[in-house]
């Protein structure tokens, strides 16, 4: 500013006040996309819950195999056989392919069922030998009854054991079996890590929430690979 | 499905002007004390403002060629925008802090904001000389971007506008309106993001008005750090004043408040006690690092220093101990009358640069005629009275109606 | 999350870099317009104190006429733009008129918020009745006090010298400057003026005081002062800052942008970190 002549020190604060405003104007959408997932994955999220170690059912009285079953030794004598709420809970919705007729005679590590779903595979093997005296009519006309009670109704089996004592000796009982299944979770979760960086993004968003934790029926969204590896890893014969 | 397009299916099938027009009756006894002393000064008040539009401003008030802003613009206008600003505060720290304490006082502080705003913005239309030009600035017929108060100005009118979307789930919620509830209660992050922007700016903005005033205030109040300072002490002086208001609210209003509210009371007194403590700490070390920056010290052995000393130890450090002592013993009377000590060191702040501190070396000093109290006191009671008519009628000390929760 | 956390640091970041870069080419002044300013020189030592200006100017402007005897010292008021007052100083009797400025960079001009307060680009301050809604800022903001404002009237106005901007742009110079007697006020190129201005004190280096009172003060004013005494004995205020007082709220206007890009982006991105922070506190609300 020499003083002889007009020069205006707020010459652009017009200007500056509309860019103003255009910025506030972008930022709401701008941020709306930021922060959007897609239909489907928000379709799936709300309507799972997360997955933690705390809610996870575990009774106390139980055996628990290391590939995800239970028995329980009746009044009877006989052994009821199930699939434990930690696997029920991976999977989600499941049917039984496969189930072994009763009076059949089946020994430990054995293919007991298949249970399947959409066409994905996993095999349960036998955590105890015996004979086979009953299984759960119910098992395939209900909705949902296995995993909502998958020790008292959703049983699978009945066997009368032949080798009750040391079989079960080889099974988590008690608060073993509840520390136990805390880290199979992790052991879940690592298992997850390792096999799905080879996967996109939106794959990770439908089983994980924004704050990293697991979500109920993760395996039901992956593709059958990822079954397949489940299979090996964790409901593997050779481990029981 | 159909239940979202009728509006007012909660009012026994009454359309919804019958409604409204219920509403308008008074509900309660008419002739309460507050009432009979308020009445007389709010109709005095219309007279005098009926006056002053004929024979102009001066006919009413004091003001001289020197002194131009007075009392409406020092007190109503600059201080009573500070104290609104406990909507802005408390908006932040429920809505973007996540703070859920004080979730329960949001409402009537955001209600108490909005009236402040249009009763200060509508009283300064009775101080402007020609009031009809107001729209100029407004409508695009000029825009002064170069000033001050042309920004506090429109910042005024923005934020009545976010605060109006900020209270208005409770008028859906009253109306009986779901679906604009829902697109309502979609929109309060963005006002609530939009207002704090906006009340950081016109707090510190209505201080900044007086930057060019350089040689007219006093020393010890001019700095170039006023927007700073009125910002600063915007913080606590909102917070008081909801302590200070909300006491009063919580006796008047009892029967609305829920008993978890009740219980609630003190534990957000404390809680407020303790912000109010820290702000106004920094505020007192900032003051005193722009007094020693101004290099006026000798200043303090005059008169207006000793008015100065005043301000700072009275009415700064002195209220400042008072909540910092109430809030370590829970004594929840003294965080009240450390409220109101607080109030009125604001009150005096904001009064030294305006009015007291503004052309103090002028021939004749300039002293609020008593039509301008008459009638600044009837703005204030008229903003009670349309504050107690939202609170009788609309959630806002009470708890929302059922719906809401299935709504989310 | 860190995707959040990563968009929202680029995002402040580019702001941060874009408004540095803006602020650089806003802090020159664009636009200097060829013309140049108008003021008028008032030299004291010719003033004779006959007050013809004082008339003259009432008499244009349909102001009342002033009154004949005087005692005290005035200033100008809403029925009167300019007054010339005596002093008795250590040089005897000396005359000085004052009236409004018309500043380089008006402190009016840029506190109101209509623009009806207007500096054109030849040099006067003038005031438009049709913008103007009453506000006073302009008389808070005047250093001078020039400002004044019809406080008993219902359309009241503001009243002020406009260096008879009419006459100007009809080729005129103002009133003031034709009537007066003896030669007192010069107008002409504010650059002009000084010259002027500069080569009467280094003429008469004993009858004038080596300071033109309006050369920087305020920034520079189109109305420039010489006198026989020190200024201060005038009445006048010499210690005004010598920089123009609306670059006082350059500072605070120039950060509104900042604050508008800068606070909502941090307010949506605390918001968003803070969203997880207490979902156990909900349910303990509602029990």
């Amino acid at each position: 500013m020499d003083g002889f002549s007009y020069s205006d020190i707020f010459a652009t604060k017009g200007i500056e006040y509309l860019v103003i405003i255009a910025f506030l104007a972008l930022l709401i959408p701008f941020w709306i996309v930021l922060n959007k997932q897609s239909k489907m994955t928000r379709q799936i999220q709300s309507t799972l819950g997360v997955l933690s170690a705390k809610i996870l059912r575990i009774p106390q009285g139980l055996f628990y195999g290391k590939n995800h079953t239970w028995m329980y030794m009746e009044k009877t004598g006989a052994a009821k056989v199930g699939l434990d709420d930690l696997l029920l809970h991976l999977t989600g919705k499941i049917k039984f392919r496969y189930l072994k007729p009763p009076g059949e005679t089946i020994n430990k590590g054995d293919l007991l069922a298949e249970i399947d779903q959409e066409g994905k595979l996993l095999r349960i093997f036998s955590p105890v030998s015996g004979k086979i005296l009953d299984t759960n009519s119910l098992l395939n006309d209900s909705n949902g009854m296995l995993n909502d009670d998958p020790y008292g109704k959703g049983w699978i089996y009945k066997i009368k054991p032949s080798n009750w004592i040391e079989e079960a000796n080889t099974c988590y009982f008690a608060e073993d079996a509840t520390n136990w299944s805390a880290k199979e979770l992790e052991r879940f979760k690592d298992f997850l890590a390792r096999t799905m960086k080879d996967y996109t993004p939106e794959t990770a968003m439908i089983i994980m929430q924004d704050g990293g934790e697991l979500l109920d029926h993760s395996l039901s969204a992956l593709p059958d690979e990822i079954w397949k590896d489940f299979q090996n890893e964790f409901l593997n014969p050779d481990q029981l | 499905m159909n239940n979202n397009y009728q509006i007012a299916v909660d009012h026994d099938g009454k359309s919804i002007w019958k409604f409204l027009i219920s509403e308008l009756k008074p509900k309660g006894k008419f002739f309460t004390l507050f009432n009979i002393i308020s009445l007389p000064i709010m109709l005095l008040g219309l007279g005098l403002i009926v006056i002053r539009f004929i024979y102009g401003i001066g006919s009413i008030t004091n003001l001289t060629q020197e002194t131009p802003w007075g009392l409406w613009i020092g007190f109503d206008v600059v201080t009573g925008v500070a104290f609104a600003g406990g909507a802005y505060v408390l908006t932040f720290m429920v809505y973007i802090l996540n703070v859920h304490k004080y979730h329960s006082i949001v409402r009537v502080t955001v209600l108490n904001g909005f009236l402040a705003y249009v009763f200060y913005a509508g009283a300064l239309l009775l101080d402007l000389g020609r009031p009809w030009h107001v729209v100029n600035p407004i409508i695009g017929n000029s825009f002064g971007v170069s000033s001050v108060l042309f920004l506090v100005a429109w910042h005024f009118l923005l934020y009545m506008i976010a605060q109006l979307i900020e209270f208005s789930p409770a008028i859906a919620e009253w109306l009986g309106a779901k679906r604009a509830h829902k697109i309502l209660s979609g929109m309060t992050i963005a006002a609530v993001i939009f207002g704090i922007t906006l009340s950081t700016l016109h707090q510190s903005g209505l201080g900044a008005l007086y930057l060019m005033a350089k040689d007219k205030i006093h020393p010890l109040w001019y700095s170039e750090f006023i927007p700073i300072m009125f910002f600063v002490s915007s913080v606590f002086a909102g917070l008081s004043m909801v302590i200070f208001e909300g006491s009063i609210s919580h006796k008047v209003f009892f029967s609305q408040i829920s008993e978890k509210n009740h219980h609630a009371q003190n534990n957000i007194i404390r809680g407020l006690a303790k912000i109010c403590a820290g702000t106004m700490f920094a505020y007192f070390f900032l003051k005193l690092l722009v007094f020693i920056h101004g290099q006026n010290w000798d200043l303090l052995n005059t008169p207006m220093g000793y008015w100065f000393l005043l301000e700072m130890l009275g009415f700064v450090f002195l209220p400042m101990t008072l909540f910092f002592y109430s809030y370590r013993t829970n004594n929840t009377t003294l965080i009240k009358v450390a409220a109101i000590l607080t109030m009125l060191g604001v009150i005096l702040n904001r009064l030294n640069v305006t009015v007291i501190g503004f052309r103090w070396d002028a021939a004749v000093h300039y002293i609020p005629s008593w039509m301008e109290l008459v009638v600044t006191l009837a703005v204030i009671f008229t903003e009670i009275w349309i504050f107690r008519w939202v609170i009788n009628r609309m959630p806002v000390l009470r708890d929302s109606p059922s719906w809401v929760n299935e709504n989310k | 999350m860190g995707l959040d956390r990563r968009v929202f640091f680029k995002l402040l970041g580019a702001t941060g870099i874009t408004l540095a870069i803006g602020k650089e080419t806003a802090a020159k002044p664009t636009d200097k317009s060829e013309v140049e300013f108008f003021g008028i020189l008032y030299d004291s030592t010719r003033c004779l104190g006959c007050r013809t200006c004082e008339y003259e100017c009432a008499a244009a402007h349909g102001l009342p006429e002033p009154p004949a005897e005087i005692e005290a010292v005035r200033t100008t008021n809403e029925t009167c733009n300019t007054v010339v007052n005596t002093f008795q100083t250590s040089k005897g009797e000396v005359y000085v008129k004052r009236q409004c400025m018309h500043c380089n960079e008006p402190a009016c001009g840029a506190a109101c918020l209509t623009q009806a307060m207007h500096k054109n680009e030849t040099g006067p301050v003038t005031w438009n009745g049709d913008k103007c809604m009453g506000c006073r800022y302009c008389m808070v903001s005047c250093p001078f006090d020039m400002p004044k404002f019809e406080f008993h009237s219902a359309n009241p106005k503001i009243q002020k010298c406009d260096m008879c901007f009419d006459r100007q742009k009809a080729g005129e110079k103002p009133t003031c400057v034709t009537n007066c007697p003896n030669d007192a006020l010069l107008y002409g190129k504010r650059r002009d003026l000084i010259k002027e201005a500069r080569r009467r004190i280094y003429e008469k280096p004993d009858l004038y005081v080596d300071h033109i009172y309006g050369e920087r003060d305020a920034g520079g004013t189109g109305w420039l002062y010489l006198s026989p005494v020190p200024f201060e004995e005038l009445g006048m205020n010499t210690q005004l800052q010598q920089s123009s007082y609306p670059a006082l709220t350059k500072g605070f206007l120039y950060s509104v942008p900042t604050v508008f890009v800068m606070l909502p982006t941090l307010l949506l991105g605390i918001h968003q970190a803070t969203k997880n922070n207490n979902p156990k506190e909900e349910n303990e609300d509602e029990q």
